[in-house]
């Protein structure tokens, strides 16, 4: 049994190190996007850090994991496996409309600095640096970082059921993720801190980038309305990458604000 | 109190009466494509290998790409109609009532003779204008097909053949107004 703590421990702390320290893309991938039926269908979803479009690498934690109803009821996973590879939840899709599930961490402040040569992070806003940072550090800039790792999927009918909360970088659809059809465009709008926001960097990139050379990922920023629009070539799964960086309005606790938006999404045969 | 029953009763009956007698002779005073047909025939292909009957649909698109009238649906089980994927994203998913109203058995290979009045899903003739057929077919551990014709419906009457696919023979649709 103590084994067993130890192992799950040290897998949980090596995700955390992963994910602030490669910054590698993650995913919520669940097993239907688009579902019909008339009394509920059993959902599950990976949740993965992967470089590589949708192959599975190293499992996320997924201890925050929620599912956003469509009648706005927050609900947890009926039940989590945490693998090394991947995480993977199940969950009982019971009424029509859209769900949005999100595993999103709480904003944190990360300090980097250099001591002795060496590249070094640390968990510290700017007020705790005089009592944490060690003696001789150098090049230090602090950032108030935050990401979302989000997807939609959709029992029969769609609803507008997109969680906006306000924090830092958004999301929104104007197209509805259930609408997205290859060979038609499709819009969505970022916000940040509940504002329209131009020039936030967008990767989107179809799966299956292991069996292909060339990645194929489409760039786009967002326009002064905060939005973007796209057209899928062809029919799959997509991830799409979002980042925003700024100087952080509170200069007291952080150089920098920094968001993220990952979220995968299908674009069906038309 | 009673009375007044019976009265409001004769009075409403009176009135549905009369009513649907006016629409029967406007719709045959206004247009003659009252009686408009339109005639399908189609041809579900041979497969080799397991075979399941396919999931099948047919509707008309108006020129906004809107579903105005759902034909056909071939169907068995709800947990596979969202992969009867253009016709669940148009009609399908919007309108249970509409769905099990139109439902029939799935069926095997072969040829089908369909007619169908020319009228949208609340049974109002279809206006003249351009529209789009679609006729979708999906099969289990199968092939998909979608294939659509542009049809005008106006006084003349026409004739359209949507070429095979593996999933479907030659399909055959006349308009006769």
């Amino acid at each position: 049994m103590k084994k067993i703590i130890g192992l799950f421990i040290a897998t949980t702390m090596s995700i955390g190190l992963i994910s602030q320290v490669q910054a590698h893309s993650r995913w919520l991938l669940p097993s239907h996007y688009n579902m019909s039926s008339e009394k509920g269908l059993w959902l599950m979803a990976d949740a993965t850090a992967s470089n590589e479009v949708f192959n599975i690498d190293k499992a996320l934690s997924i201890d925050v994991l929620r599912i956003l109803t469509p009648k706005g009821k927050l609900d947890k996973p009926s039940s989590v496996y945490k693998g090394h590879r991947k995480s993977v939840i199940d969950y009982f899709v019971a009424d029509s409309g859209t769900y949005k599930l999100t595993n999103n961490y709480p904003a944190s402040y990360r300090t980097r600095y250099k001591l002795n040569g060496k590249n070094k992070r640390l968990l510290a806003s700017k007020a705790e640096l005089t009592e944490k940072l060690p003696k001789g550090a150098s090049d230090v800039s602090t950032t108030l970082s935050y990401a979302r790792v989000e997807t939609y999927v959709t029992m029969n009918n769609p609803s507008d059921n997109f969680g906006q909360d306000g924090t830092m970088l958004e999301l929104l659809p104007i197209t509805h993720p259930s609408d997205i059809v290859e060979g038609e465009q499709a819009k969505f709008k970022f916000v940040f801190n509940g504002k329209a926001i131009a020039g936030v960097q967008v990767e989107i990139i179809l799966e299956g980038v292991r069996y292909r050379n060339d990645p194929q990922v489409t760039s786009l920023v967002s326009n002064d309305k905060g939005e973007i629009s796209f057209t899928p070539k062809s029919a799959g799964r997509y991830l799409l990458i979002a980042e925003f960086e700024r100087t952080a309005k509170n200069q007291q606790l952080a150089d920098l604000e920094s968001s993220e938006v990952f979220l995968s999404f299908e674009a069906q045969l038309n | 109190m009673k009375i007044n029953n019976v009265a409001l009763y004769f009075l409403l009956f009176f009135t549905v009466f009369c009513s649907s007698t006016i629409a029967a002779e406007n719709s045959a005073t206004y247009s003659d494509t009252s009686a408009s047909k339109i005639k399908i025939n189609l041809v579900l292909a041979e497969q080799s290998g397991e075979y399941h009957s396919p999931y099948v649909a047919a509707w008309l698109e108006n020129d906004k790409n809107q579903a105005v009238r759902n034909l056909v649906l071939w169907r068995t089980k709800a947990k596979w109609l969202k992969d009867i994927r253009r016709w669940w994203r148009k009609i399908g998913r919007k309108d249970q009532q509409l769905v099990d109203g139109i439902t029939s058995a799935t069926r095997g290979v072969g040829s089908y003779p369909l007619t169908f009045k020319a009228l949208d899903d609340n049974g109002n003739i279809l206006p003249q204008g351009n529209y789009t057929l679609f006729i979708e077919v999906v099969r289990e551990k199968g092939g998909r097909a979608i294939v659509k014709q542009a049809i005008t419906l106006s006084n003349s009457p026409v004739h359209h053949t949507i070429k095979a696919t593996p999933e479907t023979g030659e399909i055959h649709i006349t308009f006769t107004p």
